[in-house]
């Protein structure tokens, strides 16, 4: 049974319909990809998911049924918008938000203290939460998510205002609960933390889903029919190749449609060019991203 | 519950150990010594000591009684002979003494004595030189008389079913239940204030979708609206304690304190009322957070929504001189300004059951109405971040479909 699940969703307000229709499951265990551009409908498929909204049509199931109050407890979630009390401590914070997620205030003073640790804000533990940087408050405001060890985590742009170092920190956090067996939903714009983390993605647009799957059966199905070749010579024209493309120092070869790579390779060997990369050539998520938004039919 | 508890806790706590809150908590108290101090300066300032003089052809006070000392913050003003006008003309051209009495030797007979001043004394030192001559008239007569003429009279009015009464020693008890109903609702006023800015600065700072994926709204409006409530009481609390301490020292120093009678059934008035307006306000309050932008506007708009609660206040004329008029009570029984109309009412007249019942009952169901609306507010609004949520939403059919 999948962790997640959102069947034939819509939610309007007003005119606006900001999701149509979607539908996907997040399995247990996997880091799931919630992508798409702003005002896609990702932020409000979240609250749907989370019954913050109810959708007009559709149902959602999480934990393995609807939402209900006992769940809240074992859900951690990072909203896009980020929130904490501005005006009182960093620690008192945490405690009370982590108090409403079921934890005893001893408990959760246990926890918060280990977390500041290994977050680096031990230090910053007594200042007023308006103070901390925001890349502090990014990091506070991931261990209010974790806090109270949960079996789903939903987590809205988790990078932003971080640095390269605490950005690696998050990185290895999540693939840490990962392999601990939570389910983390995770929307992002950044594709290549999507491509380092994500098992699978859904890539959601005018709130419609256009893309849905694993991250290398998507790949696959936009990857054209090309190779990538890298080499310190100059590339004659081959049989099979409709033309030559030349990126940063390689070359793309798009091929005819009914030429095979390997005839490609064989014809680059039996002409003694020095190769130094060989590949079929696979779009980035970026590529795919813009390629999926940008088309009239998108 | 564990949540609820925990979401009043925090509300309850982040307030009252706030600054602003020790500000309006010591403000009460500030204002009673205040009030305290400018009463005894003003009367001070009113009291001249200079001597006041008198020729006594009569010879009455001869007699060598005293009069009881002026009661605080009146200051004694010496009473000094002089055996002829001259010689007290002489020390009034002086200043020696601000003005003196000539009391002839008929006075017995005709009771008209001469004051001669060249600046009219004012009441303290007056009446001062009355009391004595007063007390030298009742030397002949038995102490517990004398002593019985020298306090005055105290004329009594009291009501029909006697549940009201006033009188020139205790005439301040009138005014106790205006100051109750004051005071309560300048609670209501402040503390409402702290949960409509709690909600607001929630929608702000986008706290509000971390709480409400942690705690059922319904939990989560109850724990705000009981913190805030709790806030509210401590704050009567403690004005109260002051308000005793303050009647208790000054009832040493000044007359109409020491009337003052405890009016336990207005108190008991004012409970009944003020419960279900704490509630009621707080409601509202938390509706309005929820459906305005920003805190500048939550303030702007609760401010409409205190303007009937302080109407009886600005009416006060009306409810003294007319308190059973049909427009008074017609405010005594619509939700809104009924908790301060009826509390100052009770100070001029004998309220019909009914219409305390009814205006229990009506306030009562007033403030179920607003957590019902507060609730609906707060589902449809508590995301709306920059983005005004209109009142037709709100009741509209299907609205709380957020």
């Amino acid at each position: 049974m999948p962790t997640v699940e959102l069947s034939h969703i819509t939610k309007s307000f007003g005119p606006l319909k900001a999701v149509d229709d979607a539908s996907f499951t997040v399995e247990k265990g996997e880091i799931f990809g919630l992508l798409g551009p702003n005002g896609a409908g990702k932020t409000t498929a979240i609250r749907v998911l989370l019954d913050i909204f109810k959708p007009d049509s559709g149902t959602t199931s999480i934990l393995g049924g609807p939402m209900t109050e006992a769940k809240k407890d074992h859900i951690g979630y990072m909203p896009e918008e980020r929130g904490l009390y501005q005006d009182i401590s960093l620690e008192r914070c945490l405690i009370y938000l982590a108090t409403l997620k079921g934890l005893t205030p001893a408990e959760a003073h246990q926890r918060i203290g280990a977390y500041l640790e290994q977050f680096d804000l031990a230090e910053h533990r007594n200042k007023k939460v308006k103070e901390l940087s925001k890349g502090m408050q990014q990091k506070a405001q991931l261990i209010n998510t974790l806090i109270h060890q949960p079996e789903l985590i939903i987590i809205d742009e988790p990078f932003s205002g971080l640095d390269p170092v605490n950005t690696q920190m998050v990185k290895d956090l999540l693939r840490g609960q990962r392999e601990k067996g939570v389910t983390i939903l995770m929307s992002t714009h950044q594709m290549h933390q999507v491509e380092e983390l994500c098992d699978r993605l859904v890539l959601i647009d005018h709130g419609k889903v256009v893309l849905y799957g694993g991250l290398d059966e998507i790949r696959r199905q936009f990857s054209g029919h090309a190779v990538t070749v890298r080499s310190s010579a100059a590339l004659p024209s081959l049989p099979g190749v409709e033309r030559i493309e030349q990126h940063n120092g390689s070359a793309r070869l798009n091929l005819l449609p009914d030429t095979v790579p390997q005839e490609v390779l064989r014809a680059l060997v039996e002409r003694n060019i020095l190769i130094e990369q060989f590949e079929i050539a696979s779009p980035t998520l970026d590529e795919i991203f813009i390629n999926v938004v940008t088309r009239p039919e998108a | 519950m564990t949540k609820f508890w925990h979401v009043f806790r925090h509300e309850y706590t982040r307030h009252v150990f706030q600054r602003r809150f020790l500000f309006a908590l010591l403000s009460v108290p500030f204002f009673i010594l205040f009030m305290i101090g400018m009463i005894f300066f003003m009367v001070g300032m009113e009291t001249d000591t200079t001597p006041m003089g008198y020729v006594d052809h009569s010879g009455i006070l001869a007699r060598g009684m005293t009069a009881p000392p002026p009661s605080a913050p009146n200051r004694p003003v010496p009473m000094r002979a002089f055996a002829d006008e001259q010689a007290a003309e002489a020390a009034l051209q002086a200043g020696e003494i601000q003005a003196y009495y000539v009391i002839p030797q008929d006075y017995a007979a005709s009771g008209q004595a001469q004051l001669v001043y060249i600046k009219e004394p004012r009441y303290p030192a007056r009446g001062q030189f009355y009391d004595l001559l007063l007390a030298n008239l009742l030397a002949d007569q038995p102490p517990e008389i004398a002593a019985r003429i020298l306090e005055g009279n105290d004329l009594v009015v009291r009501s029909a079913d006697a549940s009201q009464e006033a009188s020139d020693e205790n005439w301040f008890s009138i005014l106790m239940p205006m100051f109750t109903g004051i005071i309560f609702i300048a609670a209501i006023a402040t503390t409402s204030g702290y949960l409509l800015q709690a909600v607001v600065e929630e929608k702000e700072n986008r706290t509000m979708e971390i709480m409400v994926t942690s705690v059922s709204p319904g939990q989560l409006m109850t724990g705000k609206i009981l913190g805030d409530i709790a806030i509210g009481l401590t704050q009567l609390f403690v004005w109260s304690i002051f308000i005793v301490i303050g009647i208790v020292i000054g009832r040493n120093y000044l007359d109409f304190l020491r009337g003052i009678q405890i009016p336990w059934g207005t108190l008991a008035l004012a409970v009944a009322l003020i419960i279900p307006t704490f509630i009621m306000n707080a409601a509202l309050m938390a509706a309005l957070g929820a459906t305005v932008t920003d805190s500048r506007e939550g303030q702007q708009v609760s401010g409409l929504f205190m303007l009937p609660i302080w109407l009886p206040y600005m009416l006060i004329a009306l409810i003294m001189e007319s308190p059973n008029s049909p427009i008074v009570v017609a405010m005594s029984l619509f939700p809104f300004t009924a908790p301060l109309t009826m509390i100052m009412r009770a100070g001029f007249a004998t309220i019909p059951a009914w219409q305390i019942a009814f205006s229990i009952i009506a306030l009562s169901l007033t403030a179920l109405g607003s957590i019902w609306l507060a609730g609906r507010a707060f589902r449809l609004g508590m995301l709306r971040y920059g983005q005004r949520l209109r009142w037709k939403e709100i009741f509209a059919r299907g609205g709380a479909k957020a």
